[in-house]
């Protein structure tokens, strides 16, 4: 098989710019020796690769971050707020005022992607985006470092993010608008495995009647037991494998489950409908068009269709995964417009 | 640019101008990796060339590549992709022995790990210690506890408004403390002591800002002129590290690399610039027992404050560890060094001895010598270097508390030791070693805010300044790998409680709690070529003969 393995290099090399496909082949092989074929993952040589950087609150291009550690669980959140030309540096008198009290700021919680088993909310490439986040948006973000399969499977990943909706949702700080109306305007987002915990927190989130505004999934991680035509299409094409997928499924979902758990298929034979939830929020669903799970992300969009709810579709057809990394194509553009206007609603946005 | 910069037409959003060629490629260094551009087709070259040789290995080739191989400075994407390349070709020429890592790279010396014996080195609980011999996966460590009850979370919010005004008036007071402004600065004093009995003081933000409230009251008052005596000192900070593993991470990471720039050498000496009670070296004793083809004749020059009762302090823990030496059957020489300041130290005073390999250990010293002009830090450098060392391990606080505005200083004090004081509850419940702990963080911190001139002698530093300074001295970074990662991560898993982090940093180590760094791990060796400095005054004394 050698030989189609020259032709996949190449192919994916002629549609992404030579610093992305430098970064996502790193990863790709730096995960291919972390994943064990047993099942497990060697985390302590993850670790030592991940590039992470600390939290900085002294502004850097207008945002400043700093973490919050739950002290009982020891859940972090890492907040990035935006910063205003000619703004003192960041006093800790900030954190008793709200963002605004004349507008609402959106408050982004964030979950950052690696098939629920890589990278943190201080790994470098989702500290870059978040930051790129808080400047496009006008937001605040909040980024979760949430449990990590193998070793936390489901349904941790979600508890945690669920833990820290109500965190975000709870503090004076992150609340704006005119008096009268001061609450937190919350937005999930997530990209690969994050845009998979927001669909799941949003759902608990509606049935437990606590209001999110929107929900923005990229890229997001959905399966199922059935091959896709998409996923036999494009298998080893463009930086990823069936057979990778395969094996973050088995590391997340509880042992001897298949890819049918509604944690990985939520509209599928195990799945429920979500007629009827009517709390649950809009959703934004970015799918690139050289992603082999795109099949699954285009079936969670018309689940939620057929449930009633309101979800616009970005299909980016020559996008393969991890386009939002680097900002050197359209994709990425087009991207933080769409995800500006949907988070800012009364922005004069131009209908695509 | 090339084929792949037409190939994005349509894509492209390139972006002008293209940089020289010797820089960085800015979005990959945005994601934490440093490649020049002009290297990026040698990098994508490389990667293509380490999958096929991935694809085409038999698998137990591959999952060595993950277990054995000791990786260094990931960032380095060129050298990585390289030395991992270098690996599975060699595996390729010798498939009978797949363990042959050993004998590979030059730039990847090979992992012997630390004997870890714990009841010579640590008084540890013992739940730990069972913890470490049983060897406990991650997949097995027993979940996080549940989430707290409701009314928990309420007093919590409660506490972090309390806390937050605390905080505001402690800054507001510093910014008065830098205008000159101390009548002011000691009314809000007396309010902050007030606002601190309607907080929790046993934890969090109330306990580190009595600290800092009463720093400040010192300052202001004109007390505290007189640094504490070095004897006291020690005592403290030795129960500041037994009870944190901040200490322990220095030892263990700055002994790994010592231990593998002792490789094939028969005569080491090692320079300690604070032997303290000398709890570093038992540990490198023992691995040097262990070595293949035997142990070296071990020299250990330690430093240390003249004893003030006429004890000869140095020499007592230099007999513990000839002690220590004789029972593993290393030949051992110990020699002390006696000198109230670094900087009154003198090269000569080391008796290095040119055949030997130097090896020059400095843990939270260094940022003494960065006092006020003519600050001594660059002729102590110049001396190191001009001794040809081996390897020089550093060991520092990952912080600025060194910059000349004092609220700056302040504000980056509160930070870096809310932090340091919360890691300790965590991982501390014992008393009175917790409180005798506490007590050395608060003659830091005292020295900090209280202190200017020559009596300020915390003046920390954090890795980037050291680099630029070791850089400039004539030394080369000597890079930490994956296998000093992987020990460090295992000695935190001592400390039952999560929190705890490593992190690897352009070849250096980083310890820090939930993300925050708090000291940084580095070696350095000398670069090649005749010292880069003019030699320092009195250099006659460096070349008279001993």
């Amino acid at each position: 098989m050698a030989g189609s393995n020259e032709v996949n290099i190449n192919e994916s090399k002629r549609v992404v710019p030579l610093n992305t496909w430098v970064l996502i082949s790193n990863f790709k092989l730096a995960y291919n020796l972390l994943r064990r074929s047993d099942g497990t993952f060697n985390r302590d040589l993850a670790e030592y690769l991940d590039r992470k950087v600390p939290a900085n609150t002294i502004p850097a291009d207008g945002v400043l971050s700093f973490d919050h550690v739950d002290r009982a669980t020891g859940l972090l959140n890492r907040v990035y707020l935006r910063t205003t030309e000619g703004q003192p540096a960041w006093g800790f008198e900030e954190l008793e005022k709200p963002l605004s009290t004349t507008e609402a700021v959106p408050v982004i919680v964030f979950f950052h992607g690696g098939s629920f088993t890589h990278s943190s909310a201080n790994s470098a490439i989702y500290d870059t985006l978040c930051r790129r986040l808080v400047k496009t948006c006008g937001a605040a973000v909040v980024s979760v470092n949430y449990r990590r399969s193998p070793e936390h499977r489901y349904p941790c990943a979600y508890e945690d993010g669920w833990t820290a909706l109500k965190w975000v949702k709870s503090r004076t700080w992150l609340r704006s608008g005119t008096p009268n109306d001061s609450k937190v305007h919350v937005y999930l987002a997530g990209d690969s495995s994050g845009g998979n915990i927001c669909h799941h927190v949003a759902v608990r989130a509606a049935e437990a009647g606590v209001e999110v505004l929107g929900n923005i999934l990229l890229q997001p991680m959905f399966g199922g037991q059935e091959r896709t035509e998409s996923e036999k299409r494009l298998d080893g094409k463009y930086f990823v494998t069936v057979r990778d997928r395969d094996w973050y499924w088995r590391a997340y979902l509880p042992e001897g489950e298949d890819r049918d758990h509604p944690a990985c298929n939520p509209f599928g034979p195990r799945g429920c409908s979500l007629e009827g939830l009517i709390r649950f929020p809009k959703s934004l669903v970015v799918v690139p068009g050289l992603d082999l799970v795109q099949d699954w992300q285009l079936a969670y969009v018309e689940g939620l269709r057929k449930s009633g709810h309101d979800v616009k579709l970005l299909y980016l057809k020559e996008a393969t995964i991890g386009f939002y990394f680097l900002p050197n194509n359209d994709h990425f553009y087009i991207l933080m417009e769409e995800i500006k206007c949907f988070v800012n609603p009364n922005l004069n946005c131009q209908k695509r | 640019m090339g084929p792949s910069s037409t190939s994005h037409a349509g894509t492209g959003k390139l972006i002008p101008p293209f940089p020289p060629q010797t820089q960085l490629d800015g979005l990959l260094a945005g994601a934490g990796y440093k490649v020049r551009s002009s290297d990026l087709h040698l990098v994508a070259q490389r990667l293509e060339s380490l999958e096929s040789a991935m694809v085409s290995s038999p698998s137990h080739v591959v999952s060595h590549l993950a277990s054995d191989t000791v990786h260094y400075n990931p960032a380095d994407l060129v050298s990585w992709v390289d030395s991992l390349l270098s690996e599975l070709t060699h595996s390729h020429h010798h498939p009978s022995n797949p363990s042959s890592s050993s004998s590979s790279s030059s730039t990847s010396p090979p992992s012997r790990p630390l004997p870890v014996d714990l009841d010579d080195l640590f008084s540890v609980p013992s739940d730990a210690i069972n913890w470490v011999q049983s060897e406990m996966p991650l997949s097995q460590q027993p979940p996080p506890p549940p989430p707290p009850p409701q009314q928990l979370t309420v007093v919590t919010t409660m506490e972090e408004d309390s806390g937050i005004r605390l905080v505001h008036a402690l800054m507001t007071c510093a910014e008065l403390v830098q205008r000159g402004d101390l009548h002011l600065a000691g009314a809000l004093v007396d309010e902050m002591t007030a606002l601190l009995t309607s907080i929790n003081t046993e934890c969090g933000i109330g306990k580190v800002a009595g600290y800092f409230i009463d720093a400040l009251s010192r300052r202001i008052v004109g007390a505290g002129s007189v640094p504490a005596p070095p004897h006291e000192t020690e005592i403290l900070y030795h129960h500041f590290y037994e009870t944190s593993p901040y200490l322990k991470f220095a030892h263990f990471t700055a002994n790994q690399a010592i231990l593998e720039a002792f490789e094939g050498y028969d005569c080491v000496h090692v320079i300690d610039f604070s032997l303290m009670h000398g709890l570093q070296w038992p540990a490198l004793i023992q691995a040097l027992a262990l070595r293949p083809g035997g142990p070296p004749l071990l020299r250990l020059t330690g430093i240390g404050p003249p004893s003030p009762d006429g004890r000869d302090t140095l020499r007592e823990i230099g007999l513990g560890l000839a002690e220590v030496a004789r029972s593993v059957n290393v030949r051992f020489a110990f020699r002390g060094v006696a000198a109230s300041r670094l900087e009154d130290v003198k090269p000569w005073m080391l008796q290095v001895n040119p055949n030997e390999a130097l090896a020059v250990n400095s843990i939270m010293q260094l940022h003494k010598l960065l006092g006020p002009d003519p600050t001594p830090i660059e002729s102590v450098l110049s001396w190191i270097r001009g001794l040809n060392p081996k390897i020089v391990t550093l060991v520092e606080q990952e912080v600025n508390h060194n910059q000349t505005g004092f609220l700056d200083r302040f504000t980056e004090a509160l930070y870096y030791y809310s932090t340091v004081f919360d890691s300790l509850e965590a991982a501390c419940q014992i008393q009175p070693d917790k409180a005798l702990a506490e007590m050395y963080l608060q003659m830091e911190i005292c020295n900090i805010v209280c202190y200017e001139g020559a009596a300020r002698v915390e003046r920390h530093e954090p890795l980037a300044k050291w680099r630029d300074r070791f850089n400039r001295a004539g030394f080369r970074p000597l890079h930490l790998g994956s296998n000093a990662f992987k020990q460090a991560s295992m000695l935190l898993m001592l400390f039952s409680t999560e929190g705890y982090s490593v992190e690897e940093n352009e070849g250096c180590l980083r310890l820090g709690w939930h993300s925050r760094p708090l000291i940084a791990a580095s070696a350095w060796q000398a670069s090649p070529g005749p010292l880069p400095l003019p030699l320092p005054m009195g250099a006659d004394d460096y070349w008279n003969d001993d």
